[in-house]
C-alpha cells in the first residue's frame, strides 16, 4: 500500500464466493477501504494477490481493464452530464453509441426507481437518488465484481432502508457477486449473507452474519459487535464462580474460560440470585440500555423501553446458560494469566 | 424575467457611464466642454486612428499573442495548479511567494530584465520572444485561479472513471476537462485579458512588434478622439471573451 496515506494490510484473507453478497465490517481505519480500493485496483498491491474469478489483478491489469464497478461513499457523478449521460459512462467507455447508450440508462434507472429522470440534471438530486444513478452507473459496466463502500453513509437515515433494499434486490436478481464495506454492524448484519470482520488489518472472522454476533470467534469480535457481559472465570462441576458468593450454571467441559452474552440475552429477573447495581440507564428510542456493575464485572442489557430503575437500585439479572457463549481457543489464554 | 433590483442598476450605470462617454468621444469631431453632446459627429478619429500601418498588424498581433499566451499558460500551469490545489506540498507558502512575484515586480522591470535575456537568445523582437515575455506576466494568474478547481472533488471524479473504465486521455475528455470547465474558463479569460492588456513588458520585449497597448498609448493626449476609437477597438475582444466565459460557466451543457 501507498507508504504514510492507506492503513497497512496483513494476512488478509477475503473470499467472496461467485454470486453472494459479502459483507466486510470494521471499525474506520482498519483498512477496509484500502482493501476495497487495491481491489478495483485503486491502490497498489505490494504483496498478496487479487484473484477474480481464478484470473490474477494485482499484476498488469490497470482499473480502467478489470470488470469492477465501485459504488463509492459519494455519489460522484458528473455535474455536467445529464443523469443518464452519467449512467451510461462505462458504455461511452467501451464505445458504444448515445442512442444504445441512453436506451440502456434508461433502463437501468427504471431498474433503481429512476423511470423518467433520464434526461434531468444531476443537480436537485436527493442524496438517495444520486447513489440510486451511481449504482445503475456501476451496473452498467456489467461487471464481474460489485464494490460497495459505505453506500449507505452519505445518504438519510430514512431513505436508508429503501436503497438498502434496492441493493440486496439488484444483488440478487444478478447474482451478482458483491462486496459491501460499511461500519455499521446492524447495516453489515442486514446487507451480509457472509460477513467478515476487519480488525486493525486483519480479517478476524468471516461467516454468517449471526455466527459473528451470537457466536464470536474472539472477545474482540464480540466486543466490536457489543457485547452485554464477558465473564471469564474458571467452571467447576458446570458452574462458573462469578465472586465468592454467586455462581451461575454453564455449559461445556470443566476448566478455565470466556464467555459472552449479548445485550438483548440478559433480562431482568427479581428472583435471580445475581445481583448488580444499576450504574446508567439511557432510553434509545426502541429501547432502554442498562448498564450494570457488580464488582469488577460490567453488564450492558437492552429492556423493553417503558422500562423504569433508579440509578444506584440493585435489581436481579438472569443469564440464561443457553444464550452464553463460550469463545473457543480463550481457555488457554485465561489459565495463563490465572 | 425578475426586474433587476437597484444596486444592479446602479451597478450598470457606474460601469457603462465611462464607456458611453468613450463611444461618443470616438465619434465626435468637435466636442468642446462643458458641452454634453458634441458640437459635430464624424469619423475623423477613424481615420486618424488607422491613417497609420501600426493598427491592424497591432490587433492581429494582440489576438495571436493573448491566443498563443492562453494556451500555453494553461497547459503549463495545469500540473503547477493541480499539485497545489490538491494541497500535495508539504511548505506551499514559499511556492505561493514566487508565484505573486511577478505580480509584485513592475510589469516593465520583468521585460527590461527578460529583454537581456532574450537578447542572448536571439528572440527578442520576436513574436515568440513577445509570448514568453506574456507568459511570465500571465503565468501567476493562470495558476492562481487553475487552482481553485482542483481538489478531492476532481481526485474522486477521476477515480470513479478508472473504477467505471475510463483510460486515462477518456478520463481527462470525459470527466476532468468537463467537470473544470467553469475554472478553465476564468483561468482562460484572465490570462487573455492580463496578456491583451500588457504595455510595459510588450514594449521592452518587443517594441518592433507592436501590439494594440502599445500603438494606442502616443495617441492619448495626442489625438483623444483617435485614442479612443483605438481604445473601443481594445474594449471589443475583453468584452467578447467576457460574454464568453459567463457562457461557459453558466452551461449546463
Amino acid at each position: 500500500m501507498a507508504p504514510g496515506a492507506a492503513p497497512v494490510l496483513r494476512g488478509v484473507d477475503l473470499d467472496v464466493a461467485a454470486g453472494r453478497r459479502a459483507v466486510l465490517v470494521g471499525p474506520s481505519g482498519a483498512g477496509k477501504t484500502t482493501l476495497l480500493r487495491a481491489v478495483a485496483g485503486l491502490e497498489e498491491v505490494r504483496e498478496g494477490m487479487v484473484e477474480l474469478g481464478g484470473r490474477r489483478l494485482d499484476r498488469g491489469v490497470p482499473s480502467h481493464r478489470r470488470r469492477v464497478s465501485v459504488v463509492f461513499q459519494e455519489p460522484r457523478l458528473l455535474p455536467h452530464a445529464r443523469i443518464d449521460d452519467n449512467v451510461a459512462l462505462p458504455l461511452r467507455a467501451a464505445g458504444v453509441g448515445r442512442r444504445e447508450r441512453r436506451a440502456r440508462a434508461g433502463e437501468l434507472l427504471e431498474e433503481v426507481g429512476l423511470a423518467g429522470m433520464a434526461a434531468r440534471a444531476v443537480r436537485g438530486l436527493s442524496g438517495g437518488e444520486q447513489q440510486r444513478v451511481a449504482l445503475a452507473r456501476a451496473l452498467c459496466g456489467e461487471p464481474e465484481l460489485l464494490l460497495l463502500d459505505e453506500p449507505l453513509t452519505a445518504v438519510d437515515p430514512n431513505r436508508r432502508e429503501s436503497l438498502r433494499r434496492l441493493i440486496v434486490r439488484v444483488q440478487h436478481d444478478r447474482r451478482l457477486t458483491t462486496l459491501v464495506i460499511t461500519h455499521d454492524r446492524a447495516e453489515a448484519a442486514e446487507l451480509a449473507e457472509t460477513l467478515a470482520l476487519m480488525l486493525e488489518g486483519r480479517i478476524v472472522q468471516q461467516a454468517e452474519p449471526r455466527e459473528l454476533f451470537e457466536r464470536p470467534a474472539s472477545a474482540a469480535v464480540a466486543r466490536f459487535f457489543g457485547t452485554g457481559a464477558t465473564l471469564r472465570g474458571t467452571v467447576t462441576a458446570g458452574l462458573l464462580a462469578l465472586d465468592d458468593a454467586t455462581a451461575i450454571p454453564v455449559s461445556g467441559p470443566d476448566g478455565p474460560a470466556t464467555w459472552v452474552i449479548r445485550p438483548e440475552a440478559i433480562s431482568l429477573d427479581d428472583g435471580a440470585p445475581l445481583r448488580a447495581e444499576v450504574v446508567e440507564a439511557t432510553y434509545a428510542g426502541t429501547h432502554v440500555r442498562l448498564v450494570l456493575r457488580r464488582g469488577e464485572l460490567r453488564l450492558v442489557m437492552h429492556v423493553a423501553p417503558g422500562t423504569r430503575v433508579g440509578i444506584g437500585s440493585e435489581v436481579g439479572v438472569c443469564l440464561p446458560a443457553d444464550r452464553l457463549w463460550r469463545i473457543p481457543g480463550e481457555d488457554a489464554q485465561v489459565s495463563a494469566r490465572s | 424575467m425578475r426586474r433587476p433590483s437597484a444596486v444592479v442598476v446602479a451597478t450598470g450605470v457606474l460601469f457603462a457611464a465611462p464607456l458611453a462617454a468613450l463611444v461618443v468621444r470616438a465619434f465626435a469631431d468637435v466636442w468642446r466642454a462643458p458641452a454634453l453632446l458634441p458640437q459635430r459627429w464624424g469619423g475623423r478619429g477613424f481615420e486618424a486612428a488607422f491613417a497609420g500601418d501600426d493598427a491592424i498588424p497591432a490587433l492581429v498581433a494582440s489576438l495571436g499573442t493573448g491566443a498563443a499566451t492562453t494556451t500555453l499558460a494553461l497547459v503549463i500551469a495545469w500540473p503547477a495548479a493541480r499539485v497545489l490545489g490538491e494541497r500535495r506540498l508539504h511548505h506551499p507558502a514559499p511556492v505561493f511567494m514566487l508565484l505573486a512575484m511577478p505580480l509584485l515586480v513592475p510589469p516593465y522591470a520583468v521585460g527590461l530584465g527578460l529583454t537581456e535575456w532574450f537578447l542572448r537568445l536571439g528572440v527578442t523582437g520576436t513574436a515568440a520572444g513577445l509570448v514568453l515575455a506574456h507568459l511570465a506576466v500571465v503565468l501567476p494568474y493562470t495558476v492562481l485561479l487553475l487552482l481553485s478547481g482542483f481538489g478531492p472533488e476532481i481526485r474522486g471524479l477521476e477515480e470513479m472513471g478508472r473504477a467505471a473504465g475510463l483510460s486515462g486521455a477518456e478520463r481527462l475528455r470525459w470527466v476532468t476537462v468537463p467537470a473544470l470547465r467553469p475554472t478553465l474558463a476564468t483561468a482562460a479569460l484572465v490570462s487573455f485579458l492580463v496578456s491583451w492588456s500588457q504595455y510595459g513588458t510588450s514594449l521592452a520585449v518587443a517594441p518592433e512588434q507592436p501590439t494594440l497597448p502599445v500603438v494606442l498609448l502616443p495617441f492619448v493626449g495626442a489625438d483623444p478622439q483617435a485614442a479612443a476609437t483605438l481604445s473601443l477597438l481594445f474594449l471589443a475582444p475583453a468584452v467578447l471573451a467576457l460574454l464568453a466565459a459567463v457562457r461557459a460557466m453558466k452551461a449546463p451543457a
